[in-house]
């Protein structure tokens, strides 16, 4: 993995993301129930589903934060597992908790990521960052002194410093006011092009269908539905997603 | 990237954030020149006290304040699920672990250079030890402390009363350190030869490798959620 790390070995290959038969259990709880998925670059996934349904559990597991009780997510054919230090230089993830240390100013935060991450000129990235959020005027600022939303801004930014090719994104819009819901939207259309791969799992139907190209629903631990967006227009969707809520 | 450079990202925002607020150093510094003035009171005012009860009092002061820092240097990284960002970043585990260790080791050399004159202020008339002899026994202590603390802490920050379980949980093993540590303190208290304090010293740098390696290796799954 020295040299060929996932990211530079096959940057052509259409599938981006496999995850096989996915399954996590807490105790005798199973969050997940046998998950299987497979994701091309550049696509973004936008995952539904009710509380409970297992969403952050599959995003915490692509974010290697937790090891599947079984099954497999492979990452241009690499086991996330295996390879999961060299993978983790490419992924971000804006989580509802903002990641962000509070004693530390907007400025400083971004800049200790980028140095974590490797970016060359830790600065200049953080000031272009801080920049796209608009957040630049509040660079001396402790993030402890910002609102919510502006954290949620710091938060959007720090997950984007290592310009990450896997983004997942966990409920990103609690909380954010209609400025900061349009600068997260900007941010991913901006990545979206850039071919970037996102998942986003969310309760939020009008973000989730402005953005995503793909959609699929999440109840018990299971895929119940997985469509292009293209396929299906929005009023259809939101009765297929209602009728799985009541399902679930 | 190397493992020096994270371990540096790591230590220098938390020493940053440290110096900042002040928060773990000044409580330690406090607390623990606290326990001394009560040490001090319960002895006897003005009693002179003689080089193996000079010796327990000050790794009194000295455990129970670093106790205190130890809890803080994890909680802040649990607010905000800042420890998820570490995890999701190319920052090996073991890195995390060497930067918190170190992180601890300096918070308790600065509050010992509070505690170790407040200490020979007030109990340091008739002990003949000079304080550089302290030295070596300090530097072991920190280490023993640090690498066997900051594994306890980052199993103790995922549970809800970390504040209670990570002494009960930490003094237990660290208690072999501190027996040695006493004898090897009330060595230099009493300036008895160099060859009696070497005695003491070398059981504790083996409790520091061993601790050292057991943390290595257990970090990364005390740091984990799963």
């Amino acid at each position: 993995m020295n040299q060929a790390t996932p990211e530079s070995n096959k940057v052509d290959s259409s599938v981006f993301l496999t995850i096989s038969e996915l399954r996590k259990s807490y105790g005798s709880r199973e969050a997940l129930r046998g998950i299987n998925l497979d994701l091309k670059r550049g696509e973004f996934l936008c995952l539904f589903g009710p509380n409970g349904a297992g969403k952050s559990t599959l995003l915490k597991i692509l974010a290697t934060l937790l090891r599947p009780s079984s099954g497999t997510v492979q990452v241009l054919d690499y086991d996330l597992e295996e390879h999961a230090e060299k993978f983790r230089a490419n992924l971000g993830m804006v989580s509802h908790q903002s990641f962000v240390y509070q004693d530390l100013t907007v400025l400083e935060n971004l800049e200790f990521f980028a140095a974590l991450y490797g970016v060359q000129d830790s600065q200049s990235r953080a000031l272009e960052l801080l920049e796209e959020v608009n957040l630049v005027d509040r660079y001396d600022m402790p993030a402890a002194n910002l609102s919510r939303g502006m954290q949620q801004r710091l938060s959007i930014a720090r997950a984007l410093v290592n310009d990450p090719a896997l983004l997942l994104l966990d409920e990103p819009y609690t909380g954010l006011d209609e400025h900061a819901a349009s600068v997260l939207r900007d941010q991913l259309q901006k990545l979206h092009s850039r071919k970037r791969t996102i998942v986003m799992v969310t309760h939020n139907l009008r973000r989730g269908l402005e953005s995503a190209t793909r959609l699929g629903i999440l109840a018990h631990g299971k895929l119940t539905y997985l469509q292009e967006k293209k396929d299906i227009d929005a009023t259809a969707f939101e009765e297929i997603y209602f009728k799985h809520l009541g399902a679930a | 990237m190397s493992s020096l450079h994270q371990i540096r990202f790591l230590l220098c925002k938390d020493l940053r954030v440290e110096l900042r607020k002040k928060e773990s150093l000044v409580s330690m510094a406090f607390f623990g020149a606290l326990i001394l003035v009560i040490l001090n009171i319960a002895t006897g005012i003005g009693k002179q006290v003689d080089a193996e009860t000079g010796a327990g009092i000050l790794w009194v002061a000295v455990m129970f304040s670093s106790v205190l820092g130890l809890g803080r240097v994890f909680a802040r990284e649990k607010e905000n699920g800042c420890v998820a960002a570490l995890l999701i970043s190319p920052a090996a585990p073991w890195e995390i672990y060497v930067a918190k260790a170190l992180v601890n080791f300096t918070l308790m050399v600065l509050s010992e250079l509070v505690l170790v004159p407040v200490f020979y202020v007030l109990f340091g008339a008739q002990l003949q030890g000079t304080p550089l002899t302290l030295v070596p026994i300090l530097l072991l202590v920190n280490l023993g402390f640090s690498v066997t603390g900051t594994l306890i802490s980052a199993i103790s920050a995922g549970t809800r009363r970390n504040e209670v379980l990570l002494p009960i949980l930490l003094f237990p093993l660290l208690l072999p350190l501190i027996a040695f540590a006493v004898k090897a303190t009330s060595a230099a208290l009493a300036a008895r030869p160099f060859a009696e304090l070497l005695d003491q010293l070398e059981p504790m740098a083996a409790f520091c490798v061993i601790f050292a390696v057991v943390g290595y290796l257990l970090f990364p799954f005390a740091i984990r959620e799963d």
